[in-house]
């Protein structure tokens, strides 16, 4: 990889290992890296611990999303989803278990994905990109099973509400669409950009970023974020955050979102904007926490930039990895 | 005088010592006083010393038992002058003269003894010095026995011929058997007679040589002469015979001249002379190498070699000594002869020609910096055609940066052996680029090439003279000839640039859209600083990618309002580095690279993806392939942009470009990649 390779690098997609050890990141060529918490984060860590330990080409585009179960790592590129086993690629045996590909309708370009979740109730894998649709692949036996037509442009993301067995997905058409995924039919549809409180019309109308917790979602993207009562279906706080936002978590009693915009934002679930925290990258596609190891418990956030940076403490960077 | 008051003070003594005795002898004796003393010496002779010692101690015990006796008398109450008193005191009075008269007696027995001394003292003085005086003689005379002795005869040194031969080969009038079978004396003269006589034969035959031998020297004179008549005719044979060897394109004699020209080149100049030449008549009949410069300074400067060298050091020692002595004064003209001195080149230069295919020729001029031993160049480019046209391309042809970097990071600038900062030191001389202007480039490759080899930390293998220039001969050339006609290209390029012309040759049709409505507006250069000062360019300077080797150009494309500067690096081993753009485009505000992830993908589709754009080998193209594909990108950059419904009025840009997605991904990349045949716009 050359340096105006690396220069014009982005990084897309990142998944802590089940064992919280080790963080797999995906960039634009491709490529996933492999970088080892444990000896970055030791007291006697040296610039190269902030190196991969593994890096390995997957996909021939970009690679938007990753994902751990508890012994895969799942990552999507062109069209295709692959599986690696997590205990092989700790020991540098680069050989995906498999490749599944959803069956698109023929088309000149092959639709990408963007996004993957897990719907734990039944062990099926949700996916949205490309063609307007989400696929769900049952991972038991390794077919789609479904797919759920109603989006009117490509999907950004996708988000499961487990309690409710619902599936969100929100859109470049505008619409967040709440999906029953007993049935496959679409039971709502949120056109956000038609709330005055949330458009933007600068910005257009997509939305990039959907995630719930009981009975709240978080959706944003050319519209503000903003917080939803999902049995009301109201906006009951608007985040004053500019750019537009690609990915939102709910952290304890706070919202985490990075977008555009080299920070990590912080706000409060009322509407507050608490505090803006400086990273490299330029502007932020993904975002991670740590939750599967207690001593290695890290946010880290890519964006465009060969960096990924690390918070140990969520108020301040605390130093970056790098492919 | 001195003996005189000698005589006094020994009469005065005398005078002295018989006083007492005389006044007493003078109220006892009276008239009887010669006498007296007379017999007192006699006297003298007369007593034994042992016996006046027992009478001197008798008179002294009998002293001591009257004074007792005295004392007791007076004790016990006797009156002063009664007649035993008075008896005693005459008895005492009687010993005490005795005792006088011993005492004087012992003065004369001991004066008589020094006499006595003396007078054996002197004896034994003059018999000493007749001693001595003999032993001298003897001294002498063995001397002269041993001189005698070792005297040599002069026909000792004279090799003779043993004496067998002697009785044989001498007449029996010379070795006269008889007399001296006998007698070594006559011998030896015999022999020495014989000795003679051999000689003077042989100072005969000696010059009866000489004379043949003149002889001989006089007849090879006259045929030197009658050889040296011919010259000039050969002379002119050679002349009529150089047009034959012109058509024949056989230059013997051009190339006889330069290796004996060539004898008088500095070893790394004649490494590089030698490998240039078997190069040149081995794989590149387009390399032509010439020597230039004073042959007869070289002559004079290569004569004696050792003693050049010696001098420069003990200068060195000199001046070294008199900085010691003396800091302060006239600082300023010494060290700028010093300096001089130090960065002198040697007189001859090698010229390279280089012949392009293009008939454009590169001229490398070779110098030899003789104190510092170190190899620069200078550089020319010489064209068929008239390039004054471009202004921004004034900075390719220049000889400061045609060479620059023809290998990783040769720049140039810094010399490349070690031991010339410690020489730079001492005349303070601060960096060796302050003179390259002058002096030429020390590329690494130019050490290279004239097989001087200095060590760097990085280790590699050691190959130094001729090795090392064949080795890499070949690459160095490659890499010249490929630089000159990289920088001819973009001179090219660059002239049509400047008049808003981006030229797309055939081979590179397939690889843009038919129509591109976005023009080059300008192509100027911009210096490393207004390029580093540049808010779109800090992370290409960050990054160490924007070096001060490399050349700077701004371009601006235009469609409509909108308008995209493009901030070149053009690295000086262009093409096999690729140019480097960072774009701000300037339409509803001001979006750089950096803030806009659409301008971002349009970098990388130049900077990236240049793969493609490279056109026909040795992809010379590049640059312009480049800007094409940035203005293809810019028109579909702007017809792809989302239209916000609320304004009214028609699209600036109406879209005209085919693309199946406008959007994709998280980032929503629009498609800048061109597909051929289909002409539509994919993404990557």
């Amino acid at each position: 990889m050359g340096p105006v390779e690396l220069l014009h690098m982005s990084v897309f997609s990142q998944s802590f290992s089940p064992c919280g050890r080790f963080l797999a990141a995906g960039n634009n060529y491709g490529e996933i890296a492999l970088f080892s918490l444990s000896a970055a984060l030791s007291p006697d860590s040296t610039v190269l611990s902030q190196k991969p330990v593994l890096t390995f080409t997957a996909h021939e585009g970009p690679i938007f999303s990753l994902l751990s179960t508890d012994c895969h790592l799942l990552s999507a590129g062109n069209g295709e989803i692959s599986a690696w086993s997590w205990t092989e690629l700790i020991k540098k045996n680069v050989k995906p278990l498999w490749t599944k590909r959803p069956n698109y309708k023929s088309s000149l370009e092959i639709p990408e994905i963007n996004s993957m979740v897990i719907n734990a109730k039944d062990n099926s894998l949700v996916v949205g990109g490309g063609d307007n649709n989400i696929h769900i692949l049952d991972l038991e036996h390794g077919v789609f099973k479904s797919v759920l037509q109603g989006h009117s442009d490509y999907i950004h993301c996708v988000s499961v509400r487990e309690r409710e067995a619902e599936i969100l997905s929100g859109g470049e058409d505008g619409a967040v669409r709440i999906w029953d995924s007993r049935t496959g039919q679409s039971v709502h549809c949120i056109e956000v950009y038609k709330y005055e409180s949330c458009a933007r019309p600068q910005y257009g109308k997509w939305i990039s970023c959907v995630t719930t917790d009981s009975d709240w979602m978080l959706c944003g993207g050319g519209p503000s974020m903003s917080l939803w009562h999902l049995r009301s279906l109201s906006p009951t706080s608007i985040f004053p955050l500019t750019g537009c936002q690609r990915q939102a978590t709910f952290y304890q009693d706070m919202i985490l979102a990075v977008g555009e915009g080299p920070f990590v934002s912080h706000c409060l679930l009322g509407g507050e904007v608490k505090a803006e925290i400086p990273c490299t990258p330029q502007s932020l596609n993904t975002m991670q926490l740590n939750t599967n190891s207690t001593e290695h418990r890290v946010l880290t956030v890519g964006g465009s930039s060969n960096h990924i940076d690390v918070f140990t403490n969520l108020s301040y960077r605390a130093f970056s990895l790098s492919f | 005088m001195s003996s005189e008051s000698l005589k006094k003070r020994k009469t005065k003594v005398l005078r002295s010592e018989g006083g007492t005795p005389e006044m007493k002898r003078g109220r006892g004796d009276g008239d009887q006083q010669d006498v007296q003393v007379y017999s007192e010496e006699m006297e003298l002779d007369g007593r034994d010393p042992e016996q006046d010692y027992l009478q001197y101690k008798e008179s002294c015990e009998n002293l001591v038992t009257l004074m007792n006796e005295i004392q007791e008398l007076k004790a016990s109450g006797a009156k002063d002058g009664c007649a035993e008193i008075e008896q005693r005191r005459m008895q005492s009075c009687i010993h005490f003269m005795n005792l006088k008269k011993l005492n004087r007696l012992a003065h004369m027995r001991l004066k008589r003894g020094r006499d006595q001394t003396h007078e054996a003292k002197q004896k034994v003085d003059v018999l000493h010095l007749q001693l001595q005086n003999l032993l001298y003689e003897v001294m002498h005379l063995q001397k002269e026995i041993s001189k005698c002795l070792e005297f040599k005869s002069k026909h000792e040194e004279i090799d003779l011929v043993s004496e067998e031969e002697f009785y044989q080969g001498a007449p029996s009038e010379i070795s006269r058997p008889m007399l001296t079978k006998n007698d070594p004396h006559q011998l030896t003269l015999a022999r020495l007679d014989w000795e003679l006589e051999q000689r003077k034969r042989l100072a005969e035959k000696y010059k009866e040589s000489l004379a043949t031998k003149e002889k001989i020297q006089k007849s090879i004179e006259v045929k030197k002469e009658h050889l040296r008549s011919l010259q000039p005719g050969l002379n002119n044979i050679m002349q009529a015979s150089l047009p034959v060897q012109e058509y024949l394109s056989m230059p013997f004699e051009q190339t006889q001249k330069q290796t004996e020209i060539a004898r008088h080149l500095p070893p790394p100049l004649y490494v590089l002379f030698v490998q240039a030449n078997a190069y040149g008549q081995a794989c590149d009949k387009n390399l032509n190498v010439s020597i230039i410069g004073d042959v007869d300074e070289a002559k004079a400067l290569s004569k004696p070699p050792e003693d050049s060298q010696d001098d420069e050091s003990d200068s060195d020692a000199e001046e070294e000594q008199e900085k010691t002595k003396r800091r302060r004064p006239t600082t300023g003209g010494q060290l700028d002869d010093k300096r001089r001195e130090m960065l002198k080149r040697h007189p001859l230069s090698l010229c390279l020609d280089l012949k392009c295919k293009d008939s454009s020729i590169l001229n490398l001029y070779f110098y030899y910096l003789m104190n510092l031993n170190i190899m620069t160049v200078k550089s020319k480019v010489s064209t068929s055609t008239d390039l004054n046209t471009a202004i921004s391309a004034g900075e390719l042809l220049k000889s400061e940066t045609l060479l620059s970097c023809l290998y990783t990071n040769d720049q140039g600038r810094e010399t490349p052996n070690p031991a010339n900062r410690y020489q730079f030191d001492k005349v303070g001389i601060v960096s060796f680029a302050d003179y390259v202007e002058e002096l030429g480039h020390p590329y690494m490759w130019v050490q290279d090439l004239g097989g001087l080899h200095f060590p760097t930390d990085v280790s590699e293998c050691v190959r130094v003279g001729s090795s090392l220039s064949a080795s890499h001969m070949e690459t160095t050339m490659k890499l010249l000839r490929g630089r000159v006609q990289s920088r001819l290209a973009l001179h090219k390029q660059f002239a049509s640039l400047e008049h808003s012309i981006i030229p797309v040759s055939s081979e590179c049709q397939h690889l843009f859209p038919a129509k591109i409505i976005t023009r080059l507006a300008r192509w100027t250069t911009i210096t490393y600083q207004e390029y580093t000062d540049l808010s779109y360019t800090q992370h290409v300077t960050s990054a160490g990618l924007a070096k001060e080797t490399d050349l700077y150009f701004m371009g601006v494309v235009e469609r409509g309002t909108a308008r995209l500067q493009a901030a070149v690096v053009l690295s000086p081993r262009y093409p096999e580095i690729s140019p480097l753009f960072s774009l701000s485009l300037s339409w509803k505000g001001e979006r750089s690279g950096r803030t806009d992830d659409n301008l971002r993908a349009m970098e990388s589709e130049v900077n990236v993806f240049k793969n493609e754009l490279q056109g026909p080998r040795p992809g010379h193209q590049l640059l312009t392939n480049q800007f094409a594909r940035l203005c293809v990108c810019l028109d579909v950059y702007l017809e792809t942009e989302g239209h916000d419904d609320s304004v009214e009025g028609p699209r600036e840009f109406p879209r005209e470009k085919m693309c199946l997605r406008t959007v994709r991904g998280p980032n929503r990349l629009k498609p800048f990649k061109y597909n051929h045949p289909q002409g539509f716009f994919s993404h990557r």
